[in-house]
């Protein structure tokens, strides 16, 4: 347990020590919420159903969060330790290096946190932005989105051979989950084609369940997102877990 | 007394054999080198000793351990530096030191081993920014923090200019005189000779010869060369009746002379002191073990590593 304190203490400076990780999971949706905050304010409209533009945009953008951390920064830094045989070294050592992917797993979560937090004070302080939920639904559906999210990117590390198909893919998945699910733009702003685009990726019921608890509704309004982010996650995660490749 | 036995190791991938039938003991507190090209089976040995590869047969044993059942007891007791592997780049060095740290039952102070690897000014940098010398400090200093019973090296010197691998030999060196056991793989014949107590030179798979320096460059029957300049010219009768004189050339006023044993060469000067025969530069080139090398395999390693 010490053991995997340490290390984890070491990763998460790592992690503010990588510009992307910090750029893309706390900048980049600070920097979206201020830029839309700015232009629509958080006024109740009916284009909204009734909520606040920022009330909406608030849950998305923590969906912004931890795909990054989930698709980018786990598996990128996962298949860097790979690669240059970081794993590897710890492999001579009394600990197993799954310690150190454990450890990635925690930091990323922790992270994860920190940039919604990031998000929703902002969010408050400057656009008033009201949580109309409860607490331990919307920390379900929280835990459950971002590890159904992990475990696609845990997947991707798994899988590929080396750190540059670790990238590809982790770019050709996020960036299309980031843009199309609703995290970045409301899905009402987007035409049809691209909503029935949006109905194969995983973020996007992600994005509808944390809105939805966010904004107050039940959980049980939400079985298919659950069955959907469930189902992701113990596919994906298991698979991670018989087919990884530690080297 | 023996701390690493290794009998009939054979390590197969796929169809590739790896290493074919290798074996040998260590003793305590030698340096034992594993020396030969790329791809002889060296680094697969050491990764089969360490436990991080099964064997496909053969049995090993280190400290009395079987390194693929009691993993993290030989750990313990065994410190690693493996080719090629790194650390984080943005970790600075005093926080790899002590995550590593934390990874054992009683680590010594870090700090120490610092000092002692003249390293401690760049206990603040990051890993990624100190040279490849440096960053072979900072895996022997890792492999150091738990004070274990044997060091293993896979190629340490490989890629570093030749001072720094100088200052390496220092450090193999101390951990010798520290009473430690060392093995290292290598494939610069010159550090082999100059570091190892005990050696088996592997090719392809197997050992092609194996025991002390000395003992090796013997069993090659390779001539001494001395060498002279004269202005005589009509030495090369006269030394070809010395005992032991195997073969003399005479190549531009210098005078090669090839010995199977080395008392030819007193002969030699005493029989030019007698007739009065005048002579420089004096010189008597031993075989070296890569002269060994090239004998028993056929083939030259070049800088790289590669035949």
């Amino acid at each position: 347990m010490s053991r995997l304190l340490a290390v984890t203490k070491v990763e998460i400076k790592l992690f503010f020590r990588n510009f992307y990780s910090v750029f893309f999971g706390f900048v980049f949706p600070v920097g979206m919420l201020l830029l839309f905050g700015s232009i629509y304010g958080n006024e109740p409209s009916e284009f909204m159903n009734g909520y606040g533009s920022m009330d909406y945009s608030v849950p998305a953008y923590s969906c912004m969060v931890l795909a990054v951390t989930g698709l980018m920064s786990l598996p990128l830094t996962i298949a860097d330790y790979r690669d240059r045989k970081i794993l590897k070294r710890l492999m001579a050592s009394p600990v197993h290096p799954s310690q150190l992917l454990m450890s990635q797993l925690i930091v990323n979560l922790l992270m994860t946190m920190v940039g919604i937090f990031l998000l929703i004070f902002l969010g408050v302080v400057l656009y008033n932005v009201k949580f109309m939920g409860s607490l331990l639904p919307m920390l379900l559906a929280f835990l459950l989105t971002t590890l159904s999210i992990f475990s696609i990117g845990l997947l991707i590390a798994g899988l590929m051979p080396n750190g540059k198909a670790v990238n590809l893919v982790s770019y050709l998945i996020y960036f299309p989950m980031l843009f199309l699910s609703g995290a970045t733009f409301p899905m009402q702003m987007l035409p049809d084609s691209v909503q029935t685009v949006a109905k194969f990726l995983p973020l996007t019921y992600g994005v509808r369940l944390m809105q939805g608890v966010w904004l107050g509704n039940d959980l049980s309004g939400y079985g298919l997102e659950i069955i959907v982010l469930v189902g992701i996650l113990v596919v994906c995660s298991s698979l991670a877990l018989s087919l990884f490749k530690w080297e | 007394m023996k701390v690493i036995k290794v009998s009939s190791l054979v390590k197969n991938y796929g169809n590739t054999k790896a290493v074919r039938d290798i074996s040998f003991s260590v003793s305590k507190g030698e340096i034992f080198g594993i020396v030969g090209p790329n791809g002889a089976g060296k680094t697969t040995t050491i990764e089969c000793m360490i436990g991080l590869k099964k064997p496909s047969s053969g049995s090993i044993t280190v400290l009395e351990i079987n390194p693929s059942k009691q993993r993290s007891d030989l750990f313990e007791r065994i410190g690693v530096q493996l080719q090629e592997a790194s650390y984080q780049n943005k970790i600075k060095v005093w926080e790899l030191c002590q995550m590593y740290s934390s990874i054992y039952k009683n680590p010594i102070d870090y700090e120490v081993l610092l000092e002692k690897l003249d390293i401690a000014d760049k206990r603040n940098s990051y890993y990624g920014n100190l040279s490849g010398g440096q960053k072979q400090k900072i895996s022997i200093l890792l492999a150091l923090l738990h004070n274990p019973e044997i060091v293993f090296l896979d190629e340490l010197t490989t890629g570093l200019d030749p001072k720094s691998r100088r200052t390496m030999w220092e450090y193999i060196k101390k951990l010798k005189a520290d009473g430690r056991t060392v093995i290292l793989t290598t494939h610069y014949m010159e550090e082999a000779e100059q570091l190892c107590d005990e050696l088996c030179i592997v090719d392809q798979g197997k050992i092609v010869a194996i025991g002390s320096v000395a003992e090796v460059i013997d069993s090659c029957s390779l001539d001494i060369v001395t060498s002279f300049n004269s202005e005589n010219e009509d030495l090369e009768t006269l030394i070809s009746s010395v005992d032991h004189v195997k073969g003399v050339e005479r190549l531009n006023g210098t005078y090669n002379v090839y010995c199977s044993n080395e008392r030819a060469i007193s002969l030699i000067i005493c029989l030019m002191e007698e007739r009065k025969v005048s002579y420089t530069n004096l010189n008597i080139t031993r075989p070296t073990l890569e002269d060994a090398y090239i004998k028993l395999t056929g083939n030259v390693i070049k800088e790289d590593g590669n035949v």
